[in-house]
C-alpha cells in the first residue's frame, strides 16, 4: 500500500477515535450529584433491562422530589451491565472517572460485580441489590441483594412442613451462585429433617433437560430447589410440567421472577414456589402504591414490575438513607453512615447491619395468573456474611 | 538490508505511533485506558485479518487464543507474587496459544488442498469447548467470576503507564505484520489463497505455511491476552468464548480485512464507537449489522479499502478493485542461487507404473495401466476421452489415490506421495485449464515457480528474493513477450491463450526433471500453438527433462514427439512412434470406435 | 425392560427426531445449497413466534403453523434473492451477511415482541400411556409427524421428478443449466423450502422449549454439528448426524452428567470435522 494512503488510513483510524474520544468533554453544571445505574440492557439478562430502568428513573424523581441526596438533586446516568465484565467496568469507570458520578448502584450477575468492586476500590459508594449468593464485604459497598440465608433459612423448614417433603434434589447452572445456595440449603434441608436424593449443576448452554428429569423422577424426590437461571429455569419448569411431575413434586426457586413464570406459563406451574424479597402481587398499602405510583408513571404497558427491577427502587432508597444520615456525598462518611440505617420501601423495611439488609422475605405459589404470596416471614437477617 | 521495502511502510507506522502516543496527552488517561482495551482486540483482529484476509481461510475461534494467552498470564502474575521465579514462565501465554494453533491447523490442513468451512467450525467447536472448560475449572480460572485480583505488571499503572505498552504491541506486530506482507512469504500466502492446489505443485507444504501463519495469529492473540490480563486484573471466560470471536470477525471485516491497518481501524473504531454509541443510541447495534452486511456485499475490503478508493479517487488515480499489493520496482536482476536438488539424481529421469488401477464405486479410471520411460525428452499421451491420461497424472501426483499396483520414480516408490512432495522431487504439472495465481501479478507468479525448490526458509523473508532472474526466465521472456510487457498486469486479466503460456512458463521455470504437460495447446491459436510448441521443445532439451504430454492434435503430437503412449479404457493399448500407432490396427479400431 | 430404560428411550427417539426437524433446514440450505446461512436459527424463532402470533389473535394451532410456514418462505425468498444469490461464490461471505441479518431479524422481533419469554399452550396436553411408561402427548404427536413427514420427502426426494431435478441440480448445476433445468428456480425453492422447513419446526416444538428473541442461535450451532458429523448433501447423512449427536447427548448426560453431555457434544464434532471432514455418509 502507499505511503499516502496509509497516512490516510491513520489519519482516519486518528480522526475517528479522536472524535469519539473527545465527545464527553462536554461541561456539566456540578450542583446535581450523578449517580450511576448499571443495569443489564443487553445480553442474556437484558430482559430486565427496561423495568430497571423504569424503576430507576421513578426513585430518581421521587427523591428529587422529597430534595435529591443531601440536598442536592440526582442526576440519573445509566450504563450498560449486560457485557462481559471488562467492558462493564470500564463503562462504570468512563462514568466515574468521566462524568464524575459519585455513586453506584448496580443490578448485575456476580462477575460484573467482581470487576466493579476491583475498579472501585471502595472510593466510591456502591449498593449491589440483585439475589446473590452472600459473602460481598469490599469497602464501600453495599448489599440490599437476598441472600440465599434469607431465602432459604426460614422458608425451607417451612415449606416442607407445609408440604410434608422429605426428598430434595437441588438443579442449577454450574456457576458460584447455585453452587453458593446450595451448600446453604444442604444444611437447611438437614435441620428440617429432609434428605438431599440428587445435585446437579448444568452447563448454561443446555436444552434439553430429559436427562435430568428422569435422574428427579428416579431419585423418589419429592421436592427440587431451582437454581437454574434464565432461559434454562424456562426450558427445565415446561418440561417438567410436560412430563406430568408438577403434581408430584414441589418445586422452589429462589430467582423465578414474574418475567419466568410468564415464559414457564401458569399451566406448567402447578406447585411452584418462588422465595424472593418483592412480588408485584404482595397486598401491602406500600407494594400497592408502588404499583400505582409505576403504573401512573410508565403506563398500562410498561415492561412488568419484578424483584430484579424493584430492587433497583430499594437501592436507590438506601441512597437517600445513607446521604440523609451522613450529610454528605463523600465516601467514607456514606460507609460509616449506612451500618444501622432503616428504611421503608414497597418491600417493607430494610436495616443494614454489616453491609448487608434485614429484610421481608415473601413466599409465593404461582396461582391463577401469577404469584401469590402464601407466607411472609418478616425481618429475616442476611447471615453470616462479613467479620465487621 | 532494510526491514521497510521503502521509506512509505516507516512513514505510515511513524504516523501511527504518534497518533496512538498522542492521545493520553490530548484527552486524558482514562480515555486511553479504554483505547488500550480496544487496541489489543485490534491486534487480535490483525491476526484474523492475516489468516482470513490473506490466506483465505476464517477462523471463527481467535477469542480462544486470546483467552488462553490472558488466563496463562493471569495465573503466573498470581502466583509470581509468591515466586518470584515464575515471571520466567511468562513467554508461556504466547508459546501455548501458538502451538495449539499450529498443532490444529497441521491436524486440520494435513493432505487438503482447498480451505473449506470445516476449519472454521472447528475452531468455533475449540472456542465453545474452551469457555466450557474456563467455565468449569473454578478452582484453576475462577470459573464463571473469572480470575480476579490479578496484579499490574511491574511499576506500570494500568490506568496511565500501561498504554505506552499497548502501543508498543500494536506497533511491533503492525510493523511485523506489513513487513511479512511484503516479503515473498507474503506472496505466497496470497498465493494460498487464491490457488493452494497449484502452489502444492511448485513444491510448497501449503498446510506448513497455513499452520505456520495460524500459529503467528494465535502468537499475536496471546501477547494481546497477556497485556489485558495486567491492564484488567480480571480475565473472565468471555474472554475466551464465541462472542468475542464473533466481534472479531466483524471488526475486521467491516475495519478491512487486506492489511493490519483495516483490522486495528476496524476494532478501535467499531469497538469503541459501539461502547460508547450504545448508550446513546439503542439501535446501534442493529447499524453495525447494516454496515457489517453492506461491506460484505459491497465492500470487501472493508473500510481501510473504501478509504483508499476514496482517496484514489479524488486524486483520479485508477486503481483496480483488486487490493493492491506491493510491487517491487524494477532493479537489476540478480542471478538466482541453484535447485535444490532432492534425492541427488542428475541423470534422465526414470518413470514407471506398475500396474496401476484406480477404482470408484464400479467405474474404473485406470484398469492396470503399466508404462515405463527411460531416457529424456518429449513423450506424448494420446487417446480416446476418457481413457485415464489426466488420470495417470493425478494418481502420479497424489491427487488421486490408487486401488493397486505402484509408481516408482528413480527406482523409489513414490506410490501416494503427496503433490508438494512429488514437486519437491522433480515433477511439474501443468493443468488442462490453465491454473495461475489470477489476483498476483504476471511477475509474481513467474516468481514463485522461480522460488520453487530454489528458495530456502530464509530467503523467503529477504526482499532480495524478488530480483532473482534465471537464464530460462531470460529464454521466456524473449519468447513470450507479454511476460515482460504486461508484467503487472493480474494473471486473472490475461487471454485464456495468455494464461495457457503463462502456467507453461511457470511450469517450465520451476526446471522440474519430470514434467506433465496437460494440452499445454487447449484454447491456443495456430500461431500460438506453433510458439508453445517450439519453447516445449526448446526448454526440455535445454533442461535435459522428461516431458510427458497429453495432446489431441495430432499435428502437435508429431513436431513435439517421437514416441507416443496410447491410452484406453485405463490401459496402455499401445506405444511406439507415431507412424507406428498410426498403422496400428489396435489403435485404429480403438479410435474409430471398434469393440476391442 | 424397566420404565426408566422406556423413558431413557423414548427421550432418545425423541431427541434425534427432533434435531432431525430442526437440521433439515441447514441440511438443505447448507448441505446441497452450500451457504452457510447463519440466520437459519432466526427462522425458527419466526416459526416459534407466528404461534404467539396465532395465540394472541386466539386462532386455531394449525393457523400459526401455516403463518409460520408463510412468513419465513417469504422472508426466505427475499433473502435468496438479494442475500444469497449475489454471493454465491463467495461462500465465506455468505456466512458473514447471513449473520448480519440473523442480528436484524433478532432486532425486529426484539422491537415487535420485546425481550420477555413467550407462553404458547399445548395443543395436546396431558401424558398417554405408550410401553407402560407416562410419557407427554404432545411429544409423542410429534414424533409421529415428524417420522411421517420425514418419510414422505425420503419417498418424494428418491422417486418424483421434482427430487429428481433438484438432484441433478445440486450435483452438477452447470450440466442442469445445460439440458433444462432452470438451476436459479431449483436453487432458489431449495432454499425456501430449507428455511420453511426451520420456520416449521419452530412453531412445532415452541410449546415445549422457552420462546424469547434470542432462542434460535443454539439450534443453529446444534444444527451445524449435526451435519457435519452426518455429511452434507443426502437425507441419510441427516439421519446420521442426529443420531449420533443425540444419542451421544442423551446417553451421556442421563449416565454421567449435561456437562459431559455437552463436552461429548462437543469433542464428537471436533473430532468428524477434523478426521471425516465431508460426514459420515457424504456423497461429496
Amino acid at each position: 500500500m502507499k505511503r499516502r494512503s496509509f497516512i490516510q488510513n491513520s489519519l482516519a483510524l486518528g480522526s475517528l477515535v479522536g472524535a469519539d474520544l473527545l465527545l464527553p468533554h462536554l461541561a456539566f453544571a456540578a450542583s446535581p450529584v450523578k449517580v450511576g445505574l448499571m443495569i443489564p440492557m443487553s445480553g442474556p439478562a437484558g430482559l430486565f433491562g427496561p423495568s430497571s430502568k423504569n424503576c430507576g428513573e421513578l426513585a430518581v424523581a421521587e427523591i428529587n422530589a422529597r430534595g435529591g441526596l443531601a440536598g442536592r438533586p440526582i442526576e440519573l446516568i445509566i450504563s450498560d451491565a449486560g457485557v462481559p465484565p471488562a467492558e462493564a467496568s470500564q463503562g462504570a469507570l468512563k462514568l466515574w472517572k468521566g462524568q464524575q458520578v459519585e455513586a453506584f448502584v448496580g443490578m448485575h450477575d456476580s462477575a460484573v460485580r467482581g470487576a466493579l468492586v476491583g475498579v472501585f476500590k471502595g472510593q466510591v459508594p456502591y449498593i449491589y441489590t440483585s439475589t446473590y449468593e452472600g459473602g460481598e464485604c469490599s469497602p464501600g459497598t453495599q448489599v440490599l441483594a437476598e441472600t440465599p440465608t434469607q431465602q432459604l433459612e426460614p422458608v425451607i423448614p417451612w415449606l416442607s412442613k407445609e408440604r410434608k417433603l422429605k426428598n430434595w434434589y437441588l438443579i442449577g447452572n454450574d456457576y458460584n451462585w447455585p453452587r453458593d445456595t446450595n451448600a446453604k440449603a444442604k444444611q437447611y434441608i438437614a435441620s428440617a429433617g429432609g434428605k438431599v436424593v440428587g445435585e446437579e449443576y448444568l452447563p448454561f448452554t443446555t436444552d434439553n433437560f430429559d436427562a435430568n428429569l428422569a435422574k428427579i423422577k428416579a431419585s423418589g424426590a419429592d421436592a427440587v430447589l431451582i437454581t437454574l437461571v434464565g432461559g434454562a429455569s424456562v426450558g427445565f419448569n415446561r418440561a417438567f410440567a410436560s412430563f406430568g411431575l408438577a403434581d408430584k413434586v414441589t418445586r422452589l426457586g429462589t430467582l423465578i421472577e414474574e418475567n419466568t413464570l410468564g415464559g414457564i406459563g401458569m399451566q406448567n406451574a402447578a406447585n411452584l414456589y418462588s422465595s424472593s424479597g418483592y412480588f408485584a402481587s404482595i397486598d401491602t398499602p406500600a407494594a400497592i402504591d408502588f404499583a400505582k405510583r409505576y403504573g401512573a408513571k410508565f403506563g398500562a404497558q410498561a415492561p412488568a414490575l419484578n424483584a430484579l427491577a424493584q430492587s433497583v427502587y430499594d437501592g436507590f432508597l438506601l441512597l437517600e438513607a445513607m446521604a440523609k444520615k451522613s450529610g454528605s456525598m463523600d465516601p467514607k462518611k456514606m460507609e460509616t453512615a449506612a451500618e444501622g440505617i432503616r428504611f421503608s420501601s414497597p418491600r417493607g423495611d430494610t436495616t443494614m447491619h454489616q453491609r448487608h439488609g434485614k429484610k421481608d422475605i415473601y413466599l409465593a405459589k404461582a396461582e391463577g395468573n401469577g404469584f401469590k404470596v402464601v407466607k411472609v416471614f418478616k425481618q429475616v437477617d442476611a447471615g453470616k456474611n462479613c467479620k465487621a | 538490508m532494510a526491514y521497510f521495502q521503502t521509506a512509505k511502510q516507516a512513514a505510515s507506522l511513524l504516523t501511527l505511533a504518534l497518533c496512538l502516543v498522542a492521545v493520553p496527552f490530548v484527552t486524558n488517561d482514562f480515555r486511553a485506558y479504554q483505547l488500550g482495551t480496544y487496541l489489543l482486540y485490534g491486534v487480535v483482529a490483525q491476526g484474523v485479518a492475516l489468516v482470513w484476509g490473506r490466506l483465505g481461510f476464517l477462523p471463527l475461534g481467535q477469542a480462544l487464543f486470546f483467552g488462553l494467552g490472558a488466563y496463562v498470564a493471569g495465573l503466573l502474575f498470581i502466583h509470581a507474587q509468591d515466586n518470584a521465579l515464575l515471571y520466567l514462565l511468562l513467554p508461556l501465554s504466547i508459546l501455548v496459544p501458538a502451538l495449539l494453533a499450529y498443532l490444529v491447523a497441521r491436524l486440520v490442513f494435513a493432505g487438503q488442498y482447498v480451505s473449506g468451512p470445516d476449519f472454521s467450525l472447528i475452531t468455533l467447536a475449540l472456542t465453545m469447548l474452551g469457555a466450557q472448560l474456563a467455565n468449569q475449572f473454578t478452582g484453576l480460572t475462577g470459573g464463571f467470576n473469572g480470575l480476579a485480583n490479578i496484579p499490574q505488571l511491574g511499576d506500570l499503572d494500568r490506568y496511565s503507564s500501561m498504554y505506552f505498552l499497548i502501543v508498543a504491541l500494536v506497533l511491533f506486530s503492525t510493523a511485523l505484520l506489513s513487513w511479512l506482507y511484503q516479503t515473498p512469504l507474503g506472496t505466497l500466502w496470497l498465493a494460498i489463497s487464491q490457488n493452494e492446489n497449484r502452489l502444492q505443485f511448485f513444491g510448497f507444504a501449503t498446510d506448513k505455511l497455513k499452520a505456520g501463519a495460524f500459529a503467528l495469529s494465535a502468537a499475536l492473540a496471546g501477547s494481546a491476552g497477556f497485556l489485558y490480563a495486567a491492564q484488567q486484573g480480571l480475565v473472565t471466560p468471555q474472554a475466551i468464548g464465541f462472542q468475542l470471536s464473533a466481534e472479531l470477525v466483524i471488526w475486521t471485516a467491516v475495519g478491512g480485512r487486506f492489511g493490519p491497518y483495516g483490522a486495528l481501524l476496524g476494532a478501535v473504531g467499531i469497538g469503541l464507537l459501539s461502547s460508547d454509541l450504545r448508550e446513546i443510541w439503542v439501535h446501534w447495534e442493529v447499524l453495525v449489522a447494516l454496515l457489517f452486511i453492506a461491506v460484505v456485499l459491497y465492500f470487501p475490503g472493508g473500510m481501510a479499502h473504501l478509504l483508499l478508493n476514496a482517496y484514489q479517487f479524488i486524486n483520479r488515480r485508477s486503481g483496480t478493485h483488486v487490493p493492491v499489493y506491493a510491487v517491487a520496482p524494477k532493479t537489476p536482476g540478480l542471478r538466482a542461487p541453484p535447485l535444490q536438488s532432492c534425492g541427488g539424481d542428475s541423470g534422465p529421469v526414470h518413470l514407471r507404473f506398475d500396474n496401476v488401477s484406480v477404482q470408484r464405486n464400479e467405474v474404473s479410471i485406470l484398469n492396470g495401466l503399466s508404462l515405463a520411460v527411460e531416457h529424456a525428452g518429449v513423450y506424448c499421451l494420446i487417446g480416446p476421452n476418457g481413457a485415464g491420461k489426466t488420470s495417470s497424472f493425478n494418481v502420479l501426483t497424489g491427487r488421486l489415490a490408487r486401488t493397486s499396483g505402484d509408481i516408482f520414480l528413480d527406482s523409489q516408490r513414490v506410490t501416494g506421495h503427496r503433490a508438494d512432495v512429488m514437486a519437491r522431487a522433480g515433477v511439474g504439472r501443468k493443468f488442462q485449464i490453465p491454473s495461475v495465481f489470477n489476483g498476483l501479478s504476471v511477475t509474481d507468479n513467474l516468481r514463485i515457480a522461480l522460488w520453487s525448490n530454489r528458495a530456502q526458509a530464509r530467503q523467503l523473508l529477504e526482499s532480495t528474493t524478488r530480483q532473482w532472474r534465471t537464464d530460462m526466465l531470460d529464454f521466456l521472456e524473449n519468447t513470450f513477450t507479454f511476460l515482460a510487457d504486461q508484467a503487472d498486469k493480474p494473471a486473472g486479466e490475461l487471454s485464456q491463450g495468455q494464461r495457457q503460456m503463462l502456467e507453461l512458463s511457470m511450469t517450465l521455470l520451476a526446471e522440474p526433471r519430470l514434467l506433465l504437460l496437460d494440452e499445454p495447446c487447449a484454447g491456443l491459436s495456430t500461431a500460438e500453438t506453433q510458439q508453445q510448441i517450439e519453447v516445449i521443445v526448446q526448454a526440455v532439451s535445454r533442461l535435459g527433462s522428461t516431458a510427458l504430454v497429453i495432446e489431441h492434435d495430432m499435428a502437435a503430437v508429431q513436431r513435439l514427439s517421437n514416441e507416443v503412449f496410447v491410452l484406453h479404457q485405463g490401459q496402455l493399448l499401445a506405444n511406439g512412434t507415431l507412424k507406428q500407432m498410426q498403422e496400428s490396427p489396435l489403435v485404429q479400431a480403438v479410435y474409430a470406435g471398434g469393440q476391442k | 425392560m424397566d420404565s426408566s430404560t422406556i423413558t431413557l428411550l423414548l427421550n432418545l427417539v425423541y431427541h434425534v427426531l427432533v434435531l432431525s426437524l430442526v437440521a433439515l433446514g441447514l441440511g438443505m440450505v447448507f448441505g446441497m445449497l452450500g451457504v452457510m446461512n447463519m440466520a437459519q436459527g432466526e427462522f425458527l424463532t419466526l416459526g416459534a413466534y407466528a404461534m404467539v402470533v396465532a395465540q394472541r389473535m386466539q386462532i386455531a394451532a394449525g393457523w400459526g403453523i401455516l403463518m409460520a410456514i408463510l412468513v419465513t418462505a417469504t422472508l426466505g425468498y427475499l433473502i435468496e434473492r438479494w442475500l444469497v444469490r449475489p454471493l454465491q461464490t463467495r461462500p465465506l461471505d455468505t456466512l458473514l451477511a447471513t449473520w448480519g441479518l440473523s442480528l436484524l431479524v433478532r432486532k425486529g422481533i426484539e422491537a415487535v415482541f420485546g425481550r420477555q419469554y413467550q407462553n404458547i399452550t399445548q395443543q395436546i396436553g396431558g401424558s398417554t400411556q405408550i410401553f407402560s411408561v407416562d410419557y407427554p402427548s404432545y411429544r409423542l404427536a410429534l414424533m409421529l409427524a415428524i417420522v411421517c413427514g420425514l418419510l414422505m420427502l425420503c419417498l418424494w426426494y428418491k422417486h418424483s421428478t421434482a427430487g429428481t431435478r433438484l438432484k441433478a441440480s445440486v450435483a452438477n448445476p452447470v450440466l442442469a443449466q445445460a439440458i433444462g433445468i432452470d438451476v436459479k428456480r431449483q436453487a432458489c425453492m431449495a432454499f425456501v423450502c430449507g428455511v420453511a422447513c426451520t420456520g416449521l419446526a419452530g412453531a412445532l416444538l415452541a410449546p415445549l422449549v422457552r420462546v424469547e428473541p434470542l432462542m434460535g442461535m443454539d439450534y443453529l450451532l446444534g444444527s451445524f454439528f449435526v451435519l457435519v458429523v452426518g455429511g452434507l448433501g443426502s437425507l441419510s447423512g441427516l439421519f446420521a448426524g442426529a443420531g449420533i449427536i443425540g444419542s451421544t447427548q442423551v446417553l451421556v448426560s442421563t449416565m454421567l452428567d449435561q456437562t459431559y453431555g455437552y463436552l461429548a457434544v462437543l469433542t464428537l464434532s471436533i473430532g468428524f470435522l477434523w478426521l471425516r471432514p465431508h460426514g459420515l455418509l457424504s456423497n461429496r
